[in-house]
Order: C-alpha cells, then structure tokens, then sequence
C-alpha cells in the first residue's frame, strides 16, 4: 500500500505551530498515528489522554484499532492531536462558576456524570448542559470581576462514587481553597441584592421559557460535536424535574443545588405562583439564609453522621442533657408569664372609644386584663383563649406603631381585638406569645425565645429597609425584602409593606432546620401547579397556529399560545409509542385508544423533545433496587434516537 | 336521640373517683406552705402530693380535716399539678417525702406543722403504703365472698355513689374561683365541671353506665400501678426527715421486690408494652438494682430525677381530658365512650369496630353534625376527638355519628375522577387499577402532595351577606384562589380567597331551603370553633354533587396532605383484618343493624359482655408467648391478622364474666349467648393444652400450660366474636401454674403483685410476633397496663384482686336488678 501525508495539528505546540506531517498508510491504525505523531513532537509527557479529533467530520478517532481505511480519512482530512479533558466553565444553579475539566470526547450524559460525580451530585441523569442565555454586554468589563472557582486541578477518577471524607469527597478536603468550593457547592447562597434579580433575564412569556428549551444540549453526542470549545460556558441544570430518592443525608450537594434552582425559577417568574405563595417562598428564602448563616456546617455535618459512633455519641449528649435538665424540667413547670400595661381596641361596631389601657397578663395560651396592676388579684375585666386564634402585625417602627391583630374564634364568629404596644421589645414579646398560644403552645414552649428573635430580627429588617438607601447597613445581617420576592413585587409593594407580609408568612416555617426548610421550600415549588413543565412551541399536523407543548415528568399538555389554557391532557402511561421522522422533524405519538398526534419542533430541535419524553421515560423506570447502577443503555435507547440505532 | 352529654371531665377526676369509691381517701396531703402574702392570711395551699397528684380531691378532704383542726377558717387553693408557687423549691415534695416539705416550710411553733405531722405522719408511718391495697383487697374479698348476696352488693354499690354524690358536692363547695388568687400566686386553678359529670352521669342510661362503669375500672388499674410506682418511689425518702421513723419499709407491700430478679424482667416487658402513650420516659420504678444499693450518692441523684422525671410525667398525665361521647350508630342506637384527649379518631373507630363488629371497612368514619349551622363533616382519622367536640357550645344539638361514608376514602378508591376529572367520564369508569395505583403514586407518594387541579365556577356566600355571588375558583395546594373580575387565570392575578391552616370544611345540607343557595350541593369552610351563624362562615354552593365532592376533597387533601393517606392506609389493613374475622365468625357476630328493641334488651349483657373485653393488643402480645389452645377453626392466617391495635388496652385483662363464672359457672352460659356464640364445647369443659399449632414459642414448654377451668369459660365470654376463634386471654396467665383459689387466676393483679416475691420466675415474655400489628399508636386510656402475669402465690393476695372484678360485681348485680 502506499503512504501519502496525513497532516495533524497538535495542540500542545501551540496555535500558531504548522501542523506535523506524517507519511501513513491506509492500513496504519489510529494507535500507530498517535505513536508516530508523539516521537515526531519529541515532547515528552504523558499522552494518555490525548486523542485525534477530525474537524471535517466533526468526531473523534477513539478507536485505536481501526485503521484509517476504516475510518475513511484521506490525505485530506485535517486532524486535530488534543487532549479529551479540557477545562469547562460551568454555571451553577446557584449562580455561580466553576472551572473544571470536563471531557469532551464522551457523550454529554457521560460528561455531566464525570462532572456530578467529581461535585458529589447523585443521579446525574436528572441533569444536563443548557447553553447559556448570551448575557447583554453592556458594560464588557462585568464579566472579568466574576469569581471563578477552580477544580481544573481535580484527577478524574473513574469511580462509581467517590470517597468521603468529613462528609464530602477527598478531593474536597485536600486544601482550605477546596473546602472553600465545597462550601460554595452545599452551602445555600445569601440572597441576592434585588438589583442582580432585575438585571437578570426574565422569561417574559411561555415563549420565552420555550426558547430556553431549545438550548439544551444533544445528551447522546459529546461537547466538542456541538461546538463546545475549552473554556466555553455553559450551565449545569436539573433537567428532569423527576428528583427522585432524594436523602439530605447523601445529598448535601443536590439538594443545595436543586434549592437554588427553585429559588431561581421563583424569582426569574420562571414558574408562576400566587402572591400568598410569592410570600412564603420569600419566608422560607429568609429562614434558610438565616439559618445557613448561623449554622453553616449542618447540611455536611448531617452527612458526617454517617457511622454510627457518631450517632451514638450526640445520642449520649442527648441523654445527658436530659438528666442533666431535671432542675430545668422543675423550672419549666413555672410556667412564665408576661404582665404589663398594653393598649386594647375592639373595633367591633361604630364605636368612638379609642385604645383603653389596662393591665394585661399572658398566661399559659391566654390573656387576661385588669384595670390596673393592682387590681390584678381579682378576677380578669375578661379572659381571651388564643388558641386557634389568627394572629397578624399591623407595625410601623418609624411612626412607633406596634399593633397585634387578633382574630380570635368563637362560637358565635371571631372577634376582632387589636393590642397596642408601647415599643419594639414589648411588641417583640407579646406578638411571639400570640403565635406560639394561637399554635396552642404557651410561653414555656422552648421556640418561645427565637420567636421573639425572628420578630425583632424582621423588625430591623423593616428599619433598615424604610431608612434612606439601606445600602451603608446592609450588611448587618438584615435583608433586603426585595432579595426575596420576584421583580414584580418590587414595584407592586415598598419593602416596608413587603416586611409583614414576610414575617407573616414567616410564623409557619420559623421553627424548621435547615433541611427541613429547604425541603419545605421544594415541596411548595413542586406542588405548583406548573411545576415541571418544560415548553416547547409546536405546530400539531393540520394546525395553522403554534401551539405550546408542555412536557411535565408524567404529562404532555398541549397549550392554547394565545390563552394560555390547557387543551389537552395525555399521560405517558397511556402512550403506546412515539416515533421521530428525522428527515421531516416530525413527532408521532400514538395514545391508547387510537389517539394518534403528530408536530413538528419551532423553537427546539425534535431530537431535544424527543429527548425529554425518552428522558422522562427512563426516569419512570428507575426502581429503588437497583438504585445503584444507572442502566446507561437504556437511557441512551430511549433519547438517542437514530444515532444510538 | 339526645344528643351526647359532654363534660370535660379532667381524669384526675376519675380517678379520684375511682379511687374515693375504692376507700382509698386514707391517702395524706401536704400542707405545704402557708401563704403569708396572701390577702387572707389564712389561705392554705394544698399541694398535690405530686405523685399522686390525680387524688385531688382527696387531698381536699385530708386539708379540711387540717382546717378543722386548726381552728381557722381555712380556704383551699387546690394547686394544680404543673404550676408551683413563686420560685418555692419543690424538690422536696417530688422526691417522695412530703414529711420534709412540711418541716421546711411552715414555722417550726405552727400549729400546722404540729396538727399535720400528728394527724398524718403516724398513720402514715404506721400504715404505710401498704394499707390502701389492704383495704381495698378486704373489700374485694368481701365482694368475693358476697357474690351470691346480691343485696349486699347492692347496698355496697348504692353506698358508693351517695359517697361519690357527698364527694362531688364538697367539691363543689370547696373550690375557690381563680378569683380569689392573689397576683403573686402562679397556679391555676383546677376548673373540673363536677357538676357536669355528675349531672350527665345521672342522664346516661344504665347501659352507658355500665360501659362508663368498665371504663373507670380501666382507669382505676392505672392509678393503681401509679400508686405501686409512688410507693415504691416513697420506700426510699432521701433523706429521711430527722424527726420522723423512716417509713417502714417491711410495710410496703412488696417487701421483698429488689432483690427478685426475676421480676425485673415482668417489669420492662410491661413497661414496654404501657409507654406508648407516656411520652417519654417510663413510669416504671428504678430498677431494683439501684434501690439494692442505696449508699452511693450518684445513684441515689439518679434515682432522685428518675423521681422527679416519674413525678413530672404524671403531672403531665394528670391534665389529660376526658370526655364522655355518645355515639350514634345507623340503627339509631348509640354506644357511649370515654375518650381521652389523646385519642385519634381512628382509635375510636377502632374502639367503635370492637363493640359493634361492623365489617370494619374503610368507609366507617365518625361524623359530626351540627343542626343549627346544618352542617356535616367527616373527622378525619388522624384528628383528635376530643379537641373539635370541645369546640361545641354547652347547649348544642351537635351529634357525633358512626356511618359508613363513602365520599371519605373516595380518592383513593377511584383517584382518576379527581386527578383527571376533566377527562370523560366513560373513559374514566375503566380505568385499569394499575393505573389508579400510578396516579396515587404519583400524586400522593412523590416529595409533595399534588392537589388535584380544580378550576370552576361557584357561588359564593360570605360576609354575613344574603346574597350568592358567582366566583371563578381555583384550587391550589396554598389555599383557595379565585380570579378577580376582568383578570386573567394566570397565578399573578389570582386573589386568595381562604387558605387552610384555619379552616375546616364541611358538608351542608339543605341550603336551598335556608339560605336560599342556587343549588343543594353546598360546602362551606369555617374555623372549628364557630359553632353558630357568623358572617366569617364562607359558603359556596356547587352546581353538582360531583363538583361539590371533587372541592372538598381536594381541600381535604390541600389541607391535610399526607396524613390522609397514611389513614387510608392505616383504614384499609384495619378493613382486612376486620374482614378475616368477620368471615370466620359471621354466624356470631351480631349485627349492628339489629332492630333496635332487640337492642334495648339485649343491651345490659351487650355492655356486660362487651365492656371488660380484654384488650386485643395484650392478647396478641400473648400469642407470642403461649402456644394457643386449639381454637374451634383456627385459621392459620388468621392469626396473622390478629387483633387490631387496642385503642384502650388498660382495661384489666380478665373479662368480669370469667370472674363471675368461677363462682357460678352456670351464669355466663345464661348471659352470653345471647350475643356471642356459644363457646364450642370442646372450649368450655376442656382445659385445652396447646393442641393448636404452637405459634411463636416452642420454649413455652407445653406441659406447663395448665388454664384452670375458669379461665376456658371466661374464654367462652370473651366479647368480641372474633375472640371466640382465637385462642384464650392473656396467657400470662396460663403462666400461672398452681390453680390458684377459685378466682385469682384471671384477675388483673394490683401492681404491687408484679415483683411478688414467690412468684415462680417466669420466663420473660418475647417480644410480640411481628405479624400481629403490635398496638404502636399511642392509646387514649391513661396508662396501658398490660396483663400482668400474677405471681403471687398467697391466697390472701390473690383475694386483691384489680377493681376490675370488684367493678363487674357490682356490674353483675345491676344488670341482676333490673
């Protein structure tokens, strides 16, 4: 056979360099390619993880075995001698940046589990590449003040799940720096000040959320096939909202994730909530910043408990706290009580009569007043029950307004009574007494003493917010109510009105952990109504109009674009088959029941939503059993389409 | 049908009575202060003697004898448990020797001191705890050697009452108001409505009395073990009072309890099985061990806060409500409970299944109903009873209903009409069950709830406005949304219109007629405890019975999320036990549906029979030790089934009638069969060895099984049908190998006998089989008291028997009367 020149550029010789010429043969496998390439650079390193790339063709030559004959390269192919890992900027849901090696010769679900592994991220498959939304540059030196953080330096390992040490992977614990990332990675971010929310890229219509969709990755193909180049960005993202077998023990990482992607899709109005909802999300959004501040280590030190010694021994301090606190039970059984002089209106009927002082004292979960102190020996002018009562704020620290609204059931309705504090701390104290009795605890409930905490803390929250700017004591650990909520709120409410509504919200979730917080949080995004909805705009055979495809874990809906209502319902349990004419870019799904629909893909390729309704497929399939091992092949069976035929 | 007599009765109340009809007021008070800044000056506090703290009124008795004494008029402050004076160390008191807390806090010249230590130390040194249980044993004795003379215990039991009557009228007249507290006092005054009890005591019929009779009993049991608890918490005062003989402690009524070993294990077992309800620490005594050696001071500190932890839990338990409930069943019968404070709902309707032997399906559901607000709401089983029927007005009309309701479990059964309403209905009626077990998963067992998607328009009724407003609403997991006038659907624009955490929803009925709805398919949402027409009542009418359920479903399942389908769970293995003993005893089991003279008459035995039945849960536990005795078809599985959990397993575990059998066999024969089958021959005569198939423990070696004859015919009464197919009652007792004297072998002993020195070591009972639902829900009685494996061996001790017999003797006699 004769040899003719085969041309290859080597990357590691830099840009600029002549590609090295080498004489081959047809029958020379890629291996001897390689061989000869390196002796000619005479550079010597470690090779291993090189590998040609045929730009012409756009594929890797991964078979070493086969000859380049086999593989069709002529003298004219242009061949590319690089190395398959290559650094990767990747955006976090949390917002934030890392650069690590990520290979770029595998396919894409192969890359997110190299990448998932190395985060210590479970169920990889529940993730994927989005390219990012271009960022308007207005101000081009933005993008250089970017923190980035660094994992370049981490060995790739090949193991199904890395080892842990303190509760997160070894690589993690190697340098304060790298601890630093973990924390970066399982720790929930502050809230971000309303300005970052603004500025960001808001969907302002289910097209615009379709338009998204129509940038994820290719899961069958690898990066460098779909024009991915080293240092490129693009954002790692759950894709399928199918979280399955979700244990905050194992899943500090994801679940932290997860948390910021939900708190991001709430305050881009990615997906669509109530004002009341808006308000708890906000709450929750306080109280788990709140709480991670504080207790920075208690999503990875729950994942330290891991072996039992350590169970047993916080059980050991719990025992001995227990019979230590004998005296404590005795003084617990003093039940506390707050006695002072309060302001109380009943805005019952037409009444003139204003706010009446009297002697008031709280006890156990009611409160009874006296004409004056002394008089409080005798019996109460009245006695009122909170229990199940409804308790609201009505406080303006600036005009030194501190009112508690009583809504206080009866037989006969609720009565209305409205308590007048003279200033914060009484306000503080009473207002916490309130929400505790109306939960029918009393005053020696343990939550007591933070309840009043998180009152005042909200209360300077309100002081800072209705100061001047708020921006020079911002960072004294009061927040911004409008870091919490979407745009949307930030012209609809001042945050001083925003402050209550929190706070209000605020009573129900105030006395939950961290995780429990963060999992409330994502309970609530799950039971919205739309939630796990992915938009693709669709045209269905023999429509005229684009119409929306709404593809949820267990549905497909089809939307009216114009009104915004679901036509249509199918479940994937009743789908028989789903066929994907790649030449004409076509969906066919047949239904139980000789329901038979067809469309065609307008703002994504058929093969992303042929991908999704694989995908969900294959998460559907997933079983607790055999939990351990993802059956890859099946997964690329039922989204790769033709290529994976 | 009246409707249901309701008293909050606190069960420091019952058990004062129980305790007062027992004879046992011998108990002392402490005086424990003097109140000097107190505008009277006479004013005495009483304190509880903590650890019996449920004997309040007893307490009430022994500080008037004090007042009397002391030549002044004295006022009571009853303390109640759970609050102290202002930073007054109670330690004393706690640790068991109210002696100390005297000498401490009254003036060394008191006249109090002297009268309180004259009056009540000796007696108490000298009687020692032992004497109530002696006292209470020669009653029972003498109930036991009475049996046939039914006048004497006629008298017996009228005497009881007026004392119970006496009892109640002082305590009417002794209590101070809250009033009268001065500001520096902390306690609370105890508001028990004797009144109340006793008015609604004298409205029940016999037969409720009967039934409230075995419930008291149950009641007494606990205080008993309490009592042997504090005693032996008292045998060991730390440290003794410098001027008064230690207690003797050769009195106490198990002298020799340390150092048996072998009782220790009786006492974890039993303890094991009765803490489910206490909270968290056991109420049993130290163990032995540690009173062996009661030099060393750290044990001593432990055993003092194990004290004071005991002291405190009874505090705790002290406080619980308890409410007599009157029931009414379908046939317009009713049943009357006592339900405590604790107890779910579904624990009553387990109760509920026990008495009626209804086929126990999931449907079953406790309603209740209130006539002027028209008003029907299914209490969802994982609620408490007792807190919404609080919520009633004293003058109410409200019923609380036993049905079969349909709509309860309805999601469920055929979640397609909920989670895909919108679908047509033809396709939906076919649906493939599998497919119904997808949507369940899906939308109940998923990280969060999913409410099913409601949209419709309805009328709207509120702000005590007349009238109906059409209204698009929504139905989201938050709350319930409608869309304001000229908005759009998306969730922005959404006004909230009620969110749950509040409100309840209910059913109402004939709103056509009173409020003039468009249609009769009405629910409405409401806090629990507006009882009457208020302008904060939130009606919406549907335009259909479908939608109208289809709402209020889905609120139910916004409201309480997961629980509802932790109880249809929880339901539907109750429905499958229920079933197996339903089918393998359908010929006995009487049905509900009986007319209901039939019932009337019936109903004396009825309550006999049925309200001492020994708790399934014990009984279960009890398979796991004994091999059972062949039951007539012992079905294999059936086992398995076993007994539901016991919602109240305090009860003492020998069914009266056995008691009565053993003195006139001929009785229950003549009684029962009236409502169960008659027990198989083979049962009645035979001691029946372990024919059947040995279940759990082979070390149960089979020889040792010798029931006494008593025993198989008690057997034979055992109320529930299914027990008729099962093997006998609690197999501790068949533990019991010396035939005891007539009766003691099904007696439920007093506590104390638990670490009788003579009883034959046996082996420690193993752990209830798994198959069996072993009763893991906390249970309303106060305390569950296990069977307790009798190990005494003196006849005189075996005449002490529990209450329980005492109780059913007395029961016997009514139902001889009439």
């Amino acid at each position: 056979m004769s040899a003719w020149d085969l041309l290859v550029t080597v990357e590691d010789l830099g840009s600029d360099a002549p590609p090295v010429t080498l004489s081959v043969a047809s029958d020379l496998h890629v291996g001897g390619v390689i061989l000869k390439l390196v002796e000619k650079t005479q550079i010597k390193r470690d090779w291993s993880d090189h590998a040609l790339w045929w730009e012409q063709k756009q594929r890797w030559l991964l078979r070493t075995a086969w000859t380049l004959e086999k593989y069709g390269i002529h003298a004219d192919a242009r061949l590319v001698f690089m190395p398959q890992h290559k650094p990767l900027r990747l955006g976090l849901p949390n917002g934030n940046t890392l650069r690590l090696r990520a290979c770029f010769s595998s396919s894409v679900f192969q890359t997110v589990m190299g990448v998932c592994r190395m985060l210590n991220i479970r169920h990889p498959e529940e993730h994927s590449f989005l390219r990012p939304v271009e960022e308007k540059k207005k101000k081009k030196d933005k993008d250089s003040a970017e923190e980035i953080y660094d994992l370049t330096e981490v060995p790739l390992s090949s193991a199904s799940r890395p080892c842990l040490y303190n509760g997160m992977p070894a690589h993690f614990a190697d340098s304060p720096q790298m601890e630093a990332i973990y924390k970066m990675l399982s720790v929930t971010q502050p809230p971000p000040a309303p300005e970052v929310i603004t500025k960001q890229f808001r969907p302002a219509s289910v097209v615009d959320k379709a338009h998204i969709n129509g940038r994820w990755l290719d899961s069958s193909r690898c990066l460098m096939q779909q024009g991915i180049q080293e240092n490129d960005r693009v954002w790692l993202r759950f894709k399928y909202f199918a979280s399955y077998d979700i244990d905050p023990k194992y899943d500090v990482v994801r679940l932290t994730q997860l948390y910021e992607q939900a708190r991001w899709a709430i305050l881009l109005e990615d997906i669509d909530c109530t004002e009341e909802e808006m308000m708890l999300f906000g709450a929750l959004q306080y109280h788990i910043s709140k709480v991670s501040e504080s207790e920075p280590q208690a999503l990875s030190s729950s994942a330290a408990m891991d072996d039992l010694e350590s169970a047993l021994q916080s059980l050991e301090v719990k025992m001995e706290g227990e019979s230590s606190s004998v005296s404590e039970m005795l003084e617990n059984m003093t039940a506390p009580e707050l006695n002072d002089y309060l302001k109380i209106f009943r805005p019952k009927r037409l009444t003139l009569k204003g706010y009446k002082q009297y002697w008031f004292k709280f006890q156990d979960t009611s409160i009874s007043y006296f004409k004056s102190k002394e008089e409080s020996i005798g019996e109460p002018i009245q006695q009122i029950n909170l229990k199940g009562c409804e308790v609201a704020p009505d406080v303006n620290v600036t005009a030194q307004k501190f009112l508690i609204r009583l809504l206080i059931p009866a037989p006969e309705g609720m009565n209305e009574v409205y308590l007048r504090c003279e200033n914060e701390q009484q306000y503080a104290q009473w207002m916490a007494g309130c929400r505790l009795a109306s939960k029918g605890k009393s005053l020696a409930d343990s939550s007591f003493q933070s309840e009043i905490q998180s009152i005042r803390s909200f209360l300077a929250m309100q002081k800072t917010s209705s100061g001047s700017h708020g921006n020079a004591n911002a960072n004294d650990e009061s927040i911004n109510p409008h870091s919490l909520v979407s745009p949307r709120y930030h012209k609809k409410y001042k945050a001083k009105q925003l402050t209550p509504r929190i706070l209000d919200a605020y009573q129900n979730v105030a006395q939950l952990s961290l995780t429990d917080a963060v999992m409330r949080f994502l309970q609530i995004w799950q039971a919205l109504p739309d939630f796990g909805l992915s938009y693709v705009v669709v045209r269905f055979k023999g429509s005229r109009k684009d119409e929306v495809l709404g593809i949820a874990p267990n549905r497909l809906i089809r939307i009216d674009l114009a009104v915004g209502d679901v036509v249509k319902t199918w479940r994937y349990n009743n789908m028989k088959q789903w066929n994907v004419n790649w030449d004409i870019r076509q969906v066919a799904i047949e239904f139980e029941g000789n329901i038979n629909i067809a469309f065609a893909c307008v703002t994504a390729d058929c093969k992303i939503v042929h991908e999704f309704i694989g995908g969900y497929i294959f998460m559907s399939t997933r079983s607790r059993s055999k939990s351990d091992t993802l059956n890859e092949e099946l997964f690329h069976k039922l989204t790769g389409g033709h290529e994976a035929l | 049908m009246t409707s249901l007599g309701l008293l909050t009765v606190s069960s420091a109340a019952v058990c004062t009575r129980s305790l007062y009809i027992l004879g046992c007021h011998w108990w002392w008070a402490e005086i424990v202060s003097q109140e000097r800044r107190s505008p009277h000056p006479c004013i005495l506090q009483v304190k509880l003697q903590a650890l019996l703290s449920a004997c309040h009124c007893c307490c009430q008795c022994a500080a008037r004898e004090v007042a009397a004494q002391a030549d002044t008029p004295l006022r009571l402050l009853l303390e109640s448990p759970g609050t102290h004076g202002v930073g007054r160390p109670l330690y004393a008191p706690l640790s068991g020797d109210g002696a100390a807390a005297v000498w401490r806090f009254c003036p060394p010249d008191s006249a109090l001191r002297r009268t309180v230590l004259d009056r009540w130390f000796p007696r108490r040194s000298s009687a020692s705890p032992g004497r109530p249980l002696r006292q209470f044993a020669s009653i029972s004795k003498r109930a036991a050697a009475t049996t046939t003379q039914m006048d004497d215990i006629d008298a017996m039991f009228s005497d009881l009452l007026g004392e119970m009557d006496l009892l109640t009228q002082s305590l009417g007249q002794e209590t101070v108001p809250p009033a009268s507290l001065s500001s520096t006092n902390k306690e609370t005054n105890y508001s028990m409505s004797y009144t109340d009890l006793n008015d609604s005591l004298y409205e029940l019929e016999d037969t409720d009395l009967d039934a409230l009779m075995a419930d008291l009993v149950a009641d007494l049991n606990a205080t008993e073990l309490k009592l042997a608890a504090d005693m032996q918490g008292l045998k060991q005062p730390s440290p003794p009072p410098p001027d008064l003989p230690p207690p003797p402690q050769g009195l106490s009524p198990r002298p020799t309890s340390s150092p048996v070993s072998p009782a220790s294990p009786a006492i974890s077992t039993s303890s094991n099985v009765s803490t489910p309800t206490s909270s968290t620490t056991s109420p049993l005594p130290p163990p032995p061990p540690q009173t062996a050696k009661p030099t060393r001071e750290e044990i001593e500190a432990q055993m003092k806060a194990d004290k004071i932890k005991l002291a405190l839990e009874k505090l705790k338990e002290a406080k619980v409500k308890k409410l007599v409930v009157k029931v009414l069943m379908n046939d317009g019968s009713a049943k009357t409970l006592m339900v405590d404070e604790r107890q779910s709902v579904r624990e009553v309707l387990d109760n509920l299944f026990e008495k009626t032997h209804c086929d126990c399906n999931v449907d079953w559901s406790l309603c209740e109903t209130n006539p002027e607000l028209q008003l029907e709401r299914t209490f969802e089983d994982h609620e408490n009873l007792v807190e919404p029927l609080l919520a009633w007005t004293r003058d109410s009309e409200n019923k609380v209903l036993f049905q079969e309701r349909g709509e309860k479990y309805e999601v469920f059964k055929n979640p397609q009409n909920f989670y895909l309403w919108k679908k047509d209905k033809k396709s939906l009626k076919d649906m493939k069950d599998q497919d119904k077990e997808l949507l369940i998963q899906e939308n109940f067992c998923g990280t969060s709830i999913i409410v099913p998607d409601l949209e419709g328009v309805m009328h709207l009724k509120d702000d005590g406005k007349k009238s109906w407003k059409p209204k698009l609403f929504q139905l989201r997991a938050s709350g319930m949304y409608y869309v304001p006038k000229g908005k759009t659907k998306s969730s922005r624009d959404l006004v909230c219109f009620v969110q749950f955490d509040n409100v309840n929803v209910y059913y109402g009925k004939d709103f056509k007629g009173k409020y003039k709805a468009p249609t009769d398919c009405c629910f409405f949402l409401k806090h629990p405890q507006i009882q009457k027409e208020s302008q904060y009542i939130k009606y919406l009418c549907c335009d259909d019975e479908n939608s109208m359920n289809l709402w209020v479903t889905g609120i139910r399942i916004a409201k309480y999320g997961k629980s509802l389908y932790e109880n249809y769970k929880t339901a539907e293995r109750k429905a499958a036990v229920g079933s197996a003993w339903t089918n393998c005893s359908t010929p006995s089991s009487s049905n509900p549906s009986t007319p209901s003279p039939t019932i009337r008459a019936k109903s004396p035995s009825q309550a006999n029979g049925h309200v001492p039945t020994p708790p399934p849960g014990p009984v279960t536990k009890d398979f796991g030790n004994v091999p059972p005795p062949p039951p007539p078809p012992p079905p294999p599985p059936m086992a398995n089934f076993l007994p539901p959990p016991p919602p109240e397993p305090v009860r003492p575990s020998p069914p009266p009638l056995a008691r009565k059998s053993s003195s006139k066999p001929a009785l229950p024969q003549r009684h029962l069969p009236t409502n169960f089958p008659p027990p198989p021959p083979a049962m009645g005569g035979l001691p029946p060895p372990p024919l059947g198939p040995p279940m759990d423990d082979a070390s149960e070696a089979p020889p040792d099984f010798l029931p006494p004859p008593p025993r198989s015919t008690g057997f034979g009464s055992l109320p529930p049908p299914p027990m008729n197919s099962l093997p006998p009652p609690p197999p501790p007792m068949s533990m019991d190998l010396p035939p005891p004297p007539p009766d003691p072998g099904c007696l439920p002993p007093p506590p104390p006998m638990f670490t009788a020195a003579g009883a034959p070591p046996p082996p420690p009972p193993p752990p209830p089989p798994a198959a069996p639902r072993a009763p893991v829900r906390p249970s309303g009685s106060v305390r569950k008291v296990p069977p307790a494996p009798p190990k005494r061996t003196t006849p005189s001790q075996g005449g002490a028997g529990g209450g329980g017999d005492f109780m059913s003797e007395l029961m016997l006699a009514m139902n001889k009367k009439r």
